[in-house]
């Protein structure tokens, strides 16, 4: 399928761009006359085809083509080829060279265009790898230190200090639980290359799946929802979105301070569904809502305590997500107080 | 001493071996352990364990060829036990024939309860068939298969032909997450590529019939991408 594609790109449509060409350089030499702008129309094809196909290749024999053509079709004698008056022979040379030449610059335009894509991706995945290994250490030491320690010296514990160090590993290895889960997303991204799976998700068991994970975790928070009442299907990445709004959810636990309950709303049109998360929380600071899905607001000018790492990471992720969705999220404050997390994807194929 | 259920716990990790074996002991289950497909095969043979917890990822070959091995010839309850969350891996290890999948990291109530459950329902299946007669209590929720009638709480729950095929097929499997496959087949036989969107949405009007609320699902379990399970 890809190759066919690729053959009608390449092959097809340079080809007729080429014959569109010389058919209008035919009309203006007949009906007007023109021959001036012929070399100027076979270059404006070049140009075009150095720009639709991939690699130089098509771009430069395009212009070898275009040469032969002018030569062949345009310049005394007409109708057959001859290299060997000098006049025609350098301008041959001339159109060669421009026509190679603006094949070359389109190819390095887009060239720089992949790799400034390529670069923005990698900063990203460097620095989210940069804040994964930053935070990996304290919980890690948590876990190594309280179980050796628990190893060594049983005994010497109380049960309660024992209790309590047991619960710090657990939950510690339940954070690193959640990071491995984010990690495995953008794999998940990454790995495919191509565009996501997107298949056809029931919004109603979207939502009842991430409510149940979300409740096993938080049991004490208040979750409202207000979903359309029809049976609304969206195509999708199911555990991704589901990623995307644990990890918003989870975000508001850890960091709308005086937060009591959390609303999950998500609204449908015809050719969008909206979902919004919003807490009753501390809001964020204005400094912050540029940067908040860049996942640098993380680490830097922060000791790592428990409640502000894992900032940034998650929301990053979460924005690399519904990118790749081809949607849109965004974040802002209530006004009456409190964060507003939402995002949008098609629901159309 | 003797009528403690056997399990045999294939997985190569010695840290998570030591640690299903002393949940399983403690929780009075007999434990067989083996480190590789080659080494499970005879112990299964001679023990004809009453479950299998089977990791995929062992050293000398995939899991899922033990778990179709396996299926050849016994219906034996397996555990499939993996790191491997993808659905599509649970998908295939569950139409191979797996009862059941849990995806490490794990916690201990959850699989002493998944353990419990296939145990349970193996015996059910076992002895009384297809349940062609009597009834499935679940919380509120009784289905009378004689008379093909569905209650909650004593009121009658008025479902379509089609939906009630598919809660009593979920119902008869309780505690089994059935793959979407699995459901369509049962159901209309055939698949097509509507089949899925049909199956979808008449389990939404099944929710709603029964009550259900998105994070309150009281009967049945959806997992996305996978399939549906019958609470128990």
């Amino acid at each position: 399928m890809k190759r066919r594609l690729n053959i009608t790109k390449n092959i097809l449509i340079p080809t007729l761009i080429l014959c569109v060409a010389f058919f209008l350089c035919l009309m203006l030499e007949n009906l007007f006359d023109q021959r001036n702008s012929i070399s100027i129309v076979f270059i404006f094809a070049v140009f075009i085809i150095s720009l639709v196909t991939d690699g130089y290749l098509c771009g430069i024999i395009a212009a070898l083509v275009s040469t032969v053509a002018i030569n062949y079709a345009f310049t005394f004698p007409y109708f057959s080829l001859n290299f060997t008056i000098p006049q025609n022979l350098l301008s041959a040379l001339i159109m060669l060279i421009i026509a190679i030449m603006t094949g070359t610059l389109t190819t390095k335009i887009k060239q720089q265009e992949i790799i400034k894509a390529e670069s923005e991706k990698e900063r990203m995945r460097a620095n989210l790898l940069r804040a994964v290994s930053h935070d990996l250490r304290t919980p890690l030491t948590t876990i190594y230190g309280s179980s050796s320690a628990l190893i060594d010296n049983l005994d010497s514990f109380s049960r309660e200090q024992q209790l309590k160090m047991l619960n710090g590993i657990k939950e510690d290895s339940d954070w690193l639980i959640g990071m491995v889960e984010n990690l495995l997303s953008i794999t998940r991204i990454d790995s495919g290359q191509v565009q996501l799976i997107k298949t056809p998700t029931v919004l109603e068991e979207l939502i009842d799946s991430v409510i149940l994970k979300f409740k096993k975790r938080y049991p004490t928070y208040r979750v409202d929802i207000n979903i359309p009442d029809d049976v609304i299907i969206i195509p999708m990445d199911a555990i991704l979105i589901q990623q995307v709004l644990i990890n918003i959810m989870e975000n508001a636990v850890h960091h709308a301070d005086g937060m009591t309950h959390i609303e999950l709303e998500v609204k449908s049109s015809d050719k969008q569904a909206t979902f919004e998360v919003r807490d009753d929380g501390c809001g964020i600071e204005q400094n912050k809502l540029s940067d908040i899905f860049r996942g640098i607001n993380l680490s830097v000018n922060r000791s790592s305590d428990t409640k502000q790492r894992n900032a940034g990471i998650g929301l990053s992720v979460c924005s690399t997500i519904i990118k790749a969705h081809g949607g849109e999220i965004y974040a802002k404050n209530a006004e009456n107080g409190g964060a507003i997390f939402g995002f949008i994807l098609n629901t159309e194929e | 001493m003797n009528n403690k259920y056997k399990v045999l716990v294939v997985e190569d990790e010695v840290n998570i071996m030591n640690l299903i074996s002393a949940l399983l002991e403690t929780n009075g289950y007999k434990v067989i352990t083996a480190k590789t497909c080659a080494s499970a095969k005879p112990l299964y043979a001679s023990y004809m364990p009453d479950l299998i917890i089977l990791d995929l990822g062992l050293p000398d070959d995939d899991g899922m060829n033990l778990l179709r091995d396996i299926r050849q010839t016994s219906a034996t309850p397996i555990i499939i036990l993996s790191a491997r969350s993808n659905e599509k891996d649970k998908v295939d290890a569950l139409d191979a024939g797996a009862n059941d999948y849990v995806t490490k990291p794990f916690g201990s109530a959850e699989l002493l309860a998944r353990v419990r459950s296939v145990l349970r329902n193996n015996r059910h299946s076992s002895q009384e068939g297809r349940l062609p007669g009597g009834r499935f209590v679940l919380n509120d929720l009784l289905i009378d298969y004689d008379a093909r009638r569905v209650f909650i709480k004593d009121n009658e729950v008025k479902l379509t032909q089609t939906e009630y095929n598919i809660v009593t097929l979920l119902s008869e499997y309780s505690g089994k997450m059935l793959t979407y496959a699995a459901i369509i087949k049962e159901i209309w036989g055939t698949s097509d590529d509507g089949s899925i969107k049909k199956l979808q949405v008449n389990m939404a009007n099944i929710r709603k019939k029964l009550g259900a609320k998105p994070g309150e699902n009281n009967y049945i379990i959806n997992e996305l991408g996978v399939g549906y399970r019958m609470n128990d």
